[in-house]
């Protein structure tokens, strides 16, 4: 399957309700019918209690066309229930596939400028508001069908008893105001107890292993739960605020009803009107109070607006171009990069990179942080499309090929792999093709991950969920889904960092076995690993300060100055590793990951 | 991407409603008085409906048919005094209100902390995002569904109890016509409300499993463009999206039979009164008790029925699924029974023993530690080294009793591991410090809460606290621990362990992000405690101060001095040479002035688990 969303997809109501316009039609049809039937029912019984009152004979008419309205009432009402549902739920469907294939068909740095649980939200709550748009605008023209036609019915009954309904329709709508105010402000103060509590619950489990090895775990228990009693006491508070807008409603409505009524009784006494003409006026003041939901689906509107505004970035991100051609087949990776650059917020992150790997060799990619090192690594296997220039893999163009036949040629590890796939197994699997049972378990030894894996509760089969894996761990099964993968090009964005110096060792030398078969780039901060490698590339501030093999370059002593303040820096960087040192996903705003496209400079 | 549970989920649907109803009645009944005061402050409600049709009856026959319009204005006026209390009512309505549902959150939110905590315990790498969104936005999800339950049905209690009462009132026969649509509108609701409980459950599945999904992939965006995974991570995403449409059109077409059900309950009672009005107005019902009787039916019973239908089939269904997932947690951590007090140390006892012990992750796991036999003796500073997933955590864990051996036997002072005297024999320092939001002094007195500022000074000075402390200004200054890097952490954890100074100090890498003085610092500083010191080392530097080293390699491991070592364990060698490769240089040729390496071993070590 090729991916292939149609360009220029939105989210606006108007495109989402051309999806399924019989099914929209059908809905407002159903919900007009049911409004006016209705609207007509209140007209109807009043006639027939006249007819009925009046004591000649049963006004069977009457009756059948009450019957007959209800039925149709309830007819409507079933089919609008039916149809908003299930085409909600397909526009949702609908748009958040066509948000994920989006996404993932672009080039990455483009969603990544998006933080994950930003991006999450989006693809899940903004899509499902977004989606619901259509239907609910076509109940909302019922809701306001509702109210104005029985206003309307008021008027043609008798204009007094409109004129006692309009008469406190202003306090009505100040009312309906105050409302949805105040109980937005009562939360407030809820919430940040609430986020007390679940803060204090982060810290307790982050540091699980401390509470478990000093068995605090009952301590904790009461330190987290402490600002439970302030949670409870703006609980009640919201409640009294909440009650007391009620309240004003449960006597406002009734009331106003009992006016109408008067009136009516009143004219009723004065022979304007007819006992059914009572009726009818009673039940239409009813509806008319009933304006209060329509605040409820034009709020709803305006959420699917805002949720719409912000899924349109992702769904106007381009798919990845390209001129359907393939890697040209049995060739061994020869790569080459004709003045590359690649810019990033004004600021270049890689100059003029003019640079040849000839097929089946190895290159370390070295230098100080930020020098441009991952950046140079995204760029060789078009994780990342350069500004200016062209990379070649066996003289065709990367930006040439189809990325369905690209990606089976190219696999990346990285130095914090994600792990995508279900279990150990599928995780490793994972790729262009899913790598049968032996393959996953030749390329988890070659990554040295088969011991710890034996160690889990069901070896390849654990579920990532209940597998607790280390930072080496993790990078390691990262290494072993790049092996199961093998093609003309291997990179390894310092996907060695994790490893102790003796697992490194065993695992360079898998990747001494793959020469001459495929080429492999290397982003290190380790002597050795420059050492090892056929040639070395040294970038300085993004720009190619010297290619050749590590003897040569070892000669000058600003190059042997990148090692050793390499060793400082990873000092350091161990500590921004392994462990999460951005605290919880609920507390501090996440920042923008644009920078893991340059993830491994920071480490 | 995983499908919609199977049979799992098939056998816990059935007792949810048992499940939830078993803990929901102590609950209740320990609450029937606030029940009872909600029901009074409700009463209103019933006269006030009452009123709205009895009024509009007598105002007619009464007043304005009967040609006097000032009696009917009177009567419609005792309606509206019947609705002047409603403010009133309505505030003591909520005070109750909040009364049956505040608790209700504490208590779900003690649940999932409890839950939470518990898991956190059992398996400290595996922590779940699912507890918080327990106590965020699951336990507002019952808040308010729990409250809009109570409301309506307490409004649909007294209302349809005024509008019987108004009917009985006006003419007991109009009851024979209204309640039998009525009672059969209601038995087809309560019909399908199961069946429509389990279609919201697969909803509710189905939008989890596909928000499981998105949230996965959003976080591997980078990976699964890497790995060229892109199809069949949009192909996983509609599969889960389309189920979630199947079980929304299943959902749908029961919300159909829903309106079906409200139809009959709420509006074919005033058919059915027109109906046989002709019959009714011939044995001497009056117009006005037509009217009156048509107020109870379209103007207060219709819209009762359909405000709890609607709540019972919406949030019902909702507030059911997620009580549910409240129902199995586990009890809070229990304190330790009684106060540990130090076993008395029998002469020359070792501190810990190991004996022949083995230890597995699973049954089907390889073991990590096998047949493994260590004594540390009192005051003896031990190390460990050894490659990523030797178990050196484990060793670290199974010596502090945190985890039981699957086979062998540990020993302190040389008696079985009981885990009440946990506390008074032994600290164990993760690599991970743990730092709470609180004050310096809490986070040092956490293991020895009677600690005096005596302690803490000699502490401070030890281990070279002064800098930290003057940054933060005062021992009882609020700490906030993200403002902390992790080097300081490890500071605080290390200081709380001195303070405890326990007969035995394990630390598990706990010095690895503290610079090499730092650490000598506080590794020296540990080792002039009467204790036992037992260090996973991060550096080999580390290693070297201990009076021995345990090196952990599988079948090889084996346990002696730095020189010892070197002669016997060629792991040792290769260790010792790979980590310092100046000092023992393996390949020639290698030019003069190779940097140290030093310390440079980043790995994070194997977690607990």
């Amino acid at each position: 399957m090729r991916l292939n969303p149609r360009p220029a997809a939105a989210s606006g109501t108007r495109r989402l309700a051309r999806r399924h316009p019989a099914a929209l039609l059908a809905l407002f049809l159903c919900s007009t019918g049911g409004a006016l039937a209705a609207l007509a029912l209140p007209a109807a019984l009043g006639h027939t209690v006249d007819g009925l009152i009046d004591g000649g004979p049963v006004p069977w008419s009457g009756l059948l066309l009450c019957a007959a309205l209800t039925l149709a009432e309830t007819w409507f009402d079933a089919g609008a229930a039916v149809l908003g549902t299930s085409t909600t739920a397909r526009l949702t469907a609908h748009l958040r596939t066509s948000t994920t294939a989006r996404v993932l068909a672009a080039e990455p740095r483009g969603a990544l400028a998006v933080p994950t649980g930003d991006l999450t939200a989006r693809l899940t709550a903004r899509t499902a508001d977004a989606a619901a748009a259509p239907v609910t605008a076509a109940g909302a023209v019922a809701g306001v069908l509702l109210p104005v036609g029985a206003v309307a019915g008021l008027f043609l009954i008798d204009p007094w008893t409109a004129a006692a309904f309009l008469l406190g329709a202003p306090l009505l709508v100040a009312l309906l105001h105050t409302f949805t105010r105040r109980t937005a402000d009562a939360g407030a103060d809820y919430q940040r107890a609430q986020s007390v509590i679940a803060h204090r619950l982060t810290e307790a489990l982050d540091g699980a292993e401390t509470i478990r090895a000093a068995r605090t775990g009952a301590r904790e228990y009461h330190r987290i739960l402490e600002p439970l009693g302030a949670l409870a006491d703006h609980g009640r508070r919201t409640w009294t605020v909440y009650g007391r807008a009620a309240g004003q409603s449960a006597l406002l409505l009734p009331l106003l009803m009992l006016l109408v009524l008067a009136v009516a009784g009143l004219r009723l006494g004065a022979g304007a009107i007819g006992v059914g003409d009572l009726v009818a006026a009673s039940r239409y003041a009813g509806l008319a109070v009933g304006i209060g939901a329509l605040t409820g689906a034009l709020g709803a509107l305006a959420r699917s607006r805002a949720a719409a505004r912000t899924l349109d970035p992702l769904l106007t991100l381009d798919p990845l171009p390209h001129e359907g051609l393939g890697p040209v087949p049995g060739r061994p990776g020869h790569l080459e990069l004709r003045d590359v650059g690649v810019v990033q917020d004004g600021q270049p992150l890689l100059t003029g990179v003019h640079l040849t790997v000839p097929g089946g060799t190895s290159l370390a990619v070295v230098g100080r942080s930020g020098s441009g090192k991952s950046v140079f690594a995204a760029v060789a296997g078009r994780l990342l499309d350069p500004d200016t220039g062209t990379v070649l893999l066996d003289g065709v163009p990367l930006t040439a090929m189809d990325p369905a036949l690209l990606r089976p040629e190219v696999a990346y590890a990285f130095a914090r792999p994600a792990l995508p796939g279900t279990t150990v197994e599928d995780t490793i699997a994972f790729g262009p093709w899913t790598a049968g049972p032996e393959a996953v378990r030749d390329a988890a030894r070659a990554a040295r991950a088969d011991g710890f894996v034996g160690l889990l509760p069901y070896g390849y089969a654990t579920p990532l969920t209940d597998a607790p894996l280390s930072g080496g761990e993790r990078q390691r099964l990262g290494l072993a889904r790049a092996f199961a993968h093998p093609g003309r090009l291997l990179i390894l964005d310092d996907a060695l960092s994790g490893l102790d110096t003796v697992t490194e060792h065993h695992v360079r030398r898998a990747l001494d076995e793959r020469a001459g078969r495929s080429t492999r780039v290397i982003v290190a901060h380790r002597l050795s690993s420059a050492a090892r490698a056929d040639r070395v590339l040294w970038l300085e501030d993004g720009r190619v300060r010297a290619t050749g093999p590590h003897e040569e370059l070892w000669a000058d002593p600003e190059y042997r100055a990148v090692f050793r303040t390499e060793v400082a820096e990873v000092a350091d960087v161990a500590d921004a590793q392994g462990t999460p040192d951005e605290p919880d996903p609920s507390g501090t705003p996440p920042r923008p990951r644009a920078e893991a496209m340059r993830g491994a400079e920071a480490r | 991407m995983t499908p919609p549970r199977p049979a799992k989920g098939d056998s816990r649907r059935d007792g949810a409603l048992t499940r939830v109803t078993r803990d929901a009645r102590p609950f209740l009944r320990a609450r029937t008085g606030t029940v009872l005061r909600l029901a009074g402050w409700s009463l209103l409600e019933f006269v006030q409906t009452f009123l709205g049709g009895y009024g509009v009856a007598r105002a007619l026959d009464h007043g304005f048919l009967a040609g006097r319009p000032l009696t009917g204005l009177l009567w419609l006026a005792v309606a509206a005094v019947a609705v002047l209390p409603a403010q009133l009512a309505t505030r003591g309505v909520f005070g109750r209100l909040a009364d049956l549902v505040e608790p209700l959150r504490d208590g779900l939110v003690r649940r999932a902390v409890s839950r939470a905590l518990a898991g956190a315990l059992a398996h400290p790498a595996g922590t779940t995002a699912r507890s918080l969104s327990q106590v965020t936005h699951q336990s507002e999800i019952a808040r308010d569904g729990w409250a809009g339950l109570v409301l309506t049905l307490r409004s649909f209690v007294f209302t349809v109890a005024g509008a019987v009462a108004g009917l009985l009132a006006l003419e007991p026969r109009l009851l024979l016509i209204v309640l039998p649509p009525l009672i059969l509108g209601a038995a087809l609701f309560l019909a399908t409300l199961l069946p429509m409980a389990a279609r919201q459950r697969d909803y509710l599945t189905a939008d989890e499993a596909y928000a499981a999904h998105a949230g996965k992939a959003a976080a591997d965006l980078r990976d699964i463009a890497a790995a060229g995974a892109a199809d069949r991570t949009v192909a996983e995403s509609r599969a889960l999206a389309d189920d979630q449409v199947r079980a929304a059109r299943s959902l749908a077409r029961w919300s159909g039979v829903r309106v079906v059900a409200l139809a009959v309950c709420g509006r074919f009672p005033p058919l059915l009164l027109l109906l046989g009005a002709p019959w009714l107005l011939r044995d001497g019902l009056t117009p006005g008790a037509l009217v009156g009787a048509l107020t109870y039916l379209t103007q207060a019973l219709a819209p009762a029925v359909q405000a709890l239908m609607t709540m019972l089939s919406t949030v019902g269904g909702r507030l059911l699924v997620v009580l549910d997932r409240f129902t199995d947690a586990p009890p809070p951590p229990a304190a330790d029974d009684r106060p540990p007090s130090v076993p008395p140390v029998r002469g020359s006892a070792p501190v810990a023993e190991l004996r022949a012990v083995t230890f597995a992750y699973g049954p089907a796991a390889h073991p990590v530690l096998d047949r493994l036999s260590l004594t540390v003796a009192p005051g003896e500073h031990l190390a460990v080294v050894g490659p990523s997933g030797s178990g050196k955590s484990t060793l670290a864990a199974v010596i502090a009793g945190v985890e039981r051996p699957t086979a062998g036997a540990v020993r302190w002072h040389g008696r079985p591991v009981r885990p009440a005297d946990a506390t008074a024999v032994r600290v164990l320092l993760p690599q991970h410090a743990y730092v709470f939001t609180g004050s310096l002094r809490d986070n040092f007195c956490y293991l020895r809460p009677a600690a005096g500022d005596r302690d803490l000074a000699a502490m401070i000075d030890a281990l070279g606290l002064d800098p930290l402390l003057s940054r933060l200004g005062s021992l009882d200054a609020p700490l906030e621990p993200d403002r902390l890097s992790q080097g300081e952490r490890q500071l605080i954890a290390l200081g709380r362990a001195y303070v405890a100074a326990p007969p035995l100090i394990v630390l598990d890498e706990a010095t690895s992000r503290l610079d090499p003085a730092a650490e000598t610092r506080a590794e020296l500083a540990f080792a002039a405690l009467p204790g036992a010191l037992v260090v996973v080392a991060h550096r080999l530097s580390s290693a070297r101060r201990a009076d021995r080293i345990l090196v952990m390699d599988g079948p090889r491991t084996c346990c002696g001095t730095s020189a010892e070592l070197l002669r016997t364990s060629a792991l040792y060698r290769d260790l010792a040479g790979l980590w310092e490769p100046d000092e023992e240089p393996r390949e020639n040729g290698e030019p003069d002035g190779r940097p140290r390496e030093n310390g440079l071993k980043s790995s994070p070590p194997p977690s607990l688990f």
